[in-house]
């Protein structure tokens, strides 16, 4: 995942080992942008997700996952994520939905 | 007995393989829920090496809930070669039919409820472990082939014929994950378990996976 986001954009990244550390990330470094596992030790990211836009209805989260079903990829969209991305990640589609990220959240701003 | 785990990984290639095995099972659970109406949840999968010696008694530490099982072994080869093992408490076979429900329940109590539910074990685990392999082989660009799968009821306390295969003076890598049927109270168990001739042609693989995102 990490080897797909484009290096010369110089994005800084952080990385959460749960869904709880996530979310207690998402509160001190408030980021533009979570991507989101699903399948993950602590809390899942269905849980995560929740707890994410409960503190910011705003939060732009990717749900990176390899959990394709198409009730899982329904319910994260209900939760309010902005997208889905399958796993595993090509660094094109990657780029694409970074791009659409960018674009909304200067829509939000302007 | 105590099992002795074998550090035969880095954290990195166990980083990968974990993720690989992720990938696959999620394909896999996909692939069943579009022919039958289900929802499966998935959770963190779990690698671990020890010695084929070891491994009836890591069965019955992790099959330990269940007094009877249902027990589906598919064996694959190739680069990657090895055993599946899909398994589910006995108890569950009744909803595993009702699963696939043919609209005829005369039909289905009219026949051996047991040879029904074996069909369906053999159904349900022929899509989760042939996809699950063959996404894991894909990802890892190699081919498999299988044997036909096999299905079979036992006392959860024998887990002899499942570990007969193996050749007990090897090392074995277990890939497992614990999965759960919503709403139909049925949890599941798969377990990879490739042998020691497979660890280099493996390790090679998941580098040149890796490296296949910087391309």
């Amino acid at each position: 995942m990490k080897t797909c986001i484009p290096k010369d954009r110089e994005y800084e990244l952080f990385e959460a080992a749960n869904g709880r550390e996530g979310v207690e990330m998402f509160q001190t470094v408030k980021p533009d942008l979570v991507f989101m596992d699903l399948t993950m030790p602590e809390i899942d990211g269905y849980k995560a997700t929740e707890e994410i836009k409960n503190l910011d209805k705003n939060a732009m989260i990717v749900v990176a996952t390899a959990d394709v079903q198409p009730k899982s990829l329904a319910k994260v969209m209900a939760l309010g994520a902005f997208t889905v991305l399958k796993k595993p990640p090509r660094k094109q589609i990657l780029e694409d939905i970074i791009d659409k990220v960018e674009t909304q959240i200067e829509k939000s701003s302007s | 007995m105590n099992i002795e785990a074998i550090a035969l990984f880095s954290d990195e290639e166990k980083d990968i393989l974990q993720e690989v095995m992720n990938i696959a099972f999620g394909n896999a659970t996909a692939d069943l829920a579009e022919m039958i109406d289900i929802f499966v949840v998935l959770n963190v999968p779990e690698i671990q090496a020890m010695k084929v010696n070891d491994l009836s008694v890591y069965f019955k530490k992790n099959i330990h809930d269940f007094d009877k099982i249902w027990a589906l072994d598919q064996k694959f080869w190739g680069d990657f070669s090895g055993s599946g093992f899909l398994i589910f408490p006995a108890r569950s076979g009744k909803t595993l039919i009702d699963l696939f429900d043919t609209g005829d329940t005369e039909e289905v109590e009219s026949k051996q409820i047991e040879s029904l539910e074996k069909e369906v074990l053999l159904e349900i685990g022929n899509i989760l472990v042939g996809a699950c392999v063959g996404k894991i082989a894909g990802l890892l660009n190699t081919n498999v082939t299988y044997s036909p799968p096999v299905a079979s009821q036992s006392e959860s306390k024998d887990f002899s014929t499942l570990v007969e295969p193996f050749n007990f003076n090897q090392t074995a890598i277990i890939m497992k994950t614990v999965f759960e049927f919503e709403n139909q109270h049925i949890n599941g168990l798969l377990f990879l378990i490739t042998n020691q001739d497979s660890i280099e042609w493996l390790k090679k693989a998941l580098y040149d996976y890796l490296e296949s995102f910087d391309e």
